[in-house]
């Protein structure tokens, strides 16, 4: 009882506990600076790249007419090609996040130590089992939040003006997740939920299968659902138009009404782009703080 | 004592051969994994059966009442009804798991059948028992192959099923899948089933090498994804390409087949990029270019390109196979 006593005594520094999580997973934090790094160069090099790919993706005439380059001059250029395929790969990186996560947290952070007993033995040392859980979380979770939210910011950089043909529009799902805070929030909802199937399971591979079939039927609820999180925009005219580009196009109907015809189009503006993050996000978190409550009370009941 | 004598008793072995208490002891042992395998199997095949009959009936009848297969189609043709977008969610269900599989299937193997076994003994213990080492890895093997075989190409059978009737009346409803699409060729062939074979085999070498479950399921995943990648970008090139060559009035050459690479020929027949000035008065005659080009598959090289990946992929698989049964027998001494 005296290593547990002296476990919860404030002399304690917590630093000890987060360089252990941190050597213990060091194959994991290595990983995760290696793709940080990686991703990062990336996206300076697709910035450098930004002005050529846009010369790339002009409007041309063939042959060249009022001022406008050739087309085969515009189309001669393939930095563009690169330029939106570099970006794209880097979009789905980044809303694919949550699954590694939820995968590890599952399976090495919390499954294989209470299945190898390695908790358990932590536990009668200086390091109290909601001690232990809350520093496993924390150290990811801050690592994530640091990391994810750098990569959406200097992903905004390199997108530049966000042209759609290049970097594809707001509403595409990847790009979506890309460019906002909802990045952070699937990242630590994945990390909330591996830690949840690791306690609830007991053991590393079902944990870390578990955690990634969770994070994925979250993941596509909400990619399905987006469109319903904020109320959308209807527009209603006799004979027919078109929606900008930049609408996201909810639902689409053209049907006569006495006789004249009526096209009735439901839609997002781009300007829904904020308070659609916004409720995902806080959905997303929401996700995370029950699963995170979740782990703590579970853990609590099981100790004697 | 007593029930382990029971078990290995022969009153008992009489009856069952070694290979069969094995291979029930397998089945047992990952049921999890198998009652999983068998639920994705009916899943993707349950969606598959759908989509071939009310699926594409709905999605055909919407698409008419609509006048989408009119001459002038309205701008409600752009984006799909409901019932178009069921159809395409059930065949795009089938395919994701199908494309699914060589992961999941390296990563248990990695993890769960050879990595996780090697890591807590219980690898080393089975050995002791009736079962030598070699007939162990050798049941590991050989069982999941069984199993994965099996039921990739029903899934396949399926699916060609599916892929022959679209091409039929509801030719429009399928219009934007072409059968050299990645998922379509892989699924519509023996490819499907020779990745995940190759998957296995990769998954149980990383778990022989790194004999940790975690790892071992890592490395699993990461090569298996290389491995479907290379093999992706290696397509077009494992079979000889047909070319065709039209003139400069003609323009580039359109064709709805595999295309591997289009340029401008010159006078003398090399092959040169098409130049940036294409289209302007005078551009051809000042590059010299006399023609266009395009090296393409037609659909006629379906099966070589089939044939010449799926000899790939069982290539790698049984390397694979036979690394792993080296490093057993160099960690076992002579026993294997």
């Amino acid at each position: 009882m005296t290593a547990l006593g002296t476990a919860t005594a404030p002399a304690v520094p917590p630093g000890g506990l987060v360089r252990t999580v941190a050597r213990t997973h060091r194959t994991a934090l290595v990983l995760t600076l290696l793709v940080l790094a990686t991703a990062t160069a990336a996206l300076a090099w697709l910035h450098s790249l930004g002005d050529e790919a846009r010369a790339g993706n002009r409007a041309c005439a063939t042959p060249p007419t009022d001022g406008l380059p050739s087309c085969a001059a515009v189309e001669a250029i393939t930095v563009d090609e690169t330029y939106a395929s570099g970006l794209a790969v880097i979009a789905t990186v980044l809303s694919w996040v949550m699954f590694p996560v939820a995968a590890w947290a599952g399976g090495a952070l919390v499954g294989r130590e209470l299945e190898s007993g390695t908790a358990q033995l932590a536990w009668t040392q200086s390091v109290g089992p909601l001690r232990w859980l809350a520093a496993k979380l924390a150290a990811p979770a801050a690592l994530l939040t640091a990391g994810t939210g750098g990569l959406v910011l200097v992903n905004v950089w390199a997108r530049g003006d966000s042209n759609p043909n290049l970097a594809g529009d707001w509403y595409y799902p990847d790009v979506f997740v890309s460019t906002g805070p909802v990045a952070v929030a699937y990242a630590l909802a994945g990390l909330a939920l591996g830690a949840l199937a690791g306690l609830v399971w007991r053991r590393a591979l079902p944990a870390a299968g578990v955690a990634l079939a969770a994070s994925l039927l979250l993941h596509s609820l909400l990619e399905r659902h987006r469109e319903d999180l904020w109320p959308s925009v209807t527009r209603t005219e006799a004979g027919s138009f078109e929606l900008p580009r930049s609408a996201l196009q909810v639902a689409w109907a053209d049907s006569p009404v006495n006789g004249v015809p009526v096209t009735r189009a439901t839609f997002h503006p781009e300007s829904h782009f904020w308070p659609l993050q916004y409720v995902e996000t806080g959905l997303l978190l929401a996700v995370a703080a029950t699963a995170t409550a979740a782990a703590f009370v579970l853990l609590a009941r099981r100790l004697p | 004592m007593t029930a382990l004598d029971t078990v290995t008793a022969p009153a008992v072995t009489r009856h069952t051969s070694p290979s069969r208490g094995l291979v029930l002891a397998m089945l047992r042992l990952h049921r999890t994994a198998l009652l999983f395998w068998l639920g994705l199997v009916v899943v993707a095949a349950g969606a598959l059966l759908w989509a071939m009959g009310p699926g594409a009936d709905a999605a055909w009848a919407e698409y008419t009442d609509l006048g989408c297969d009119q001459a002038a189609p309205n701008l409600g043709c752009d984006s799909p009804g409901p019932a178009n977008s069921r159809y395409q969610t059930a065949v795009t269900v089938a395919i994701g798991l199908v494309r699914l599989l060589p992961l999941l299937t390296g990563a248990w193997a990695g993890g769960a059948l050879i990595g996780r076994e090697l890591e807590n003994g219980t690898a080393q213990l089975a050995w002791t028992q009736s079962v030598g080492p070699a007939r162990w890895l050798a049941a590991k093997l050989a069982v999941p192959a069984l199993l994965l075989v099996t039921g990739t190409l029903t899934l396949t059978l399926l699916h060609r099923m599916l892929w022959s009737a679209d091409r039929g009346a509801a030719i429009n409803v399928m219009g934007w899948r072409a059968w050299h699409d990645t998922g379509v060729f892989e699924v519509n062939g023996t490819i499907a089933a020779a990745e995940a074979l190759a998957a296995l085999a990769l998954g149980v070498l990383a778990g022989m090498l790194l004999r940790r479950t975690l790892p071992a399921l890592g490395v699993a995943v990461l090569t298996v994804m290389s491995l479907v990648y290379v093999l992706d970008a290696l397509r077009p090139y494992l079979w000889p390409v047909k070319t065709v060559v039209t003139s400069l009035d003609d323009g580039t050459p359109g064709i709805d087949s595999m295309i591997v690479e289009t340029g401008a020929m010159t006078a003398s027949g090399a092959r040169v990029p098409i130049p940036s000035c294409s289209g302007e008065p005078g551009c051809d005659a000042r590059t010299g270019i006399t023609h266009y080009y395009a090296d393409y598959h037609p659909a006629s090289h379906f099966w070589p390109l089939q044939l010449m990946e799926t000899g790939l992929l069982l290539a790698v698989a049984a390397l694979a196979a036979a690394t792993a049964f080296v490093l057993l027998r160099r960690r076992t001494g002579a026993a294997v």
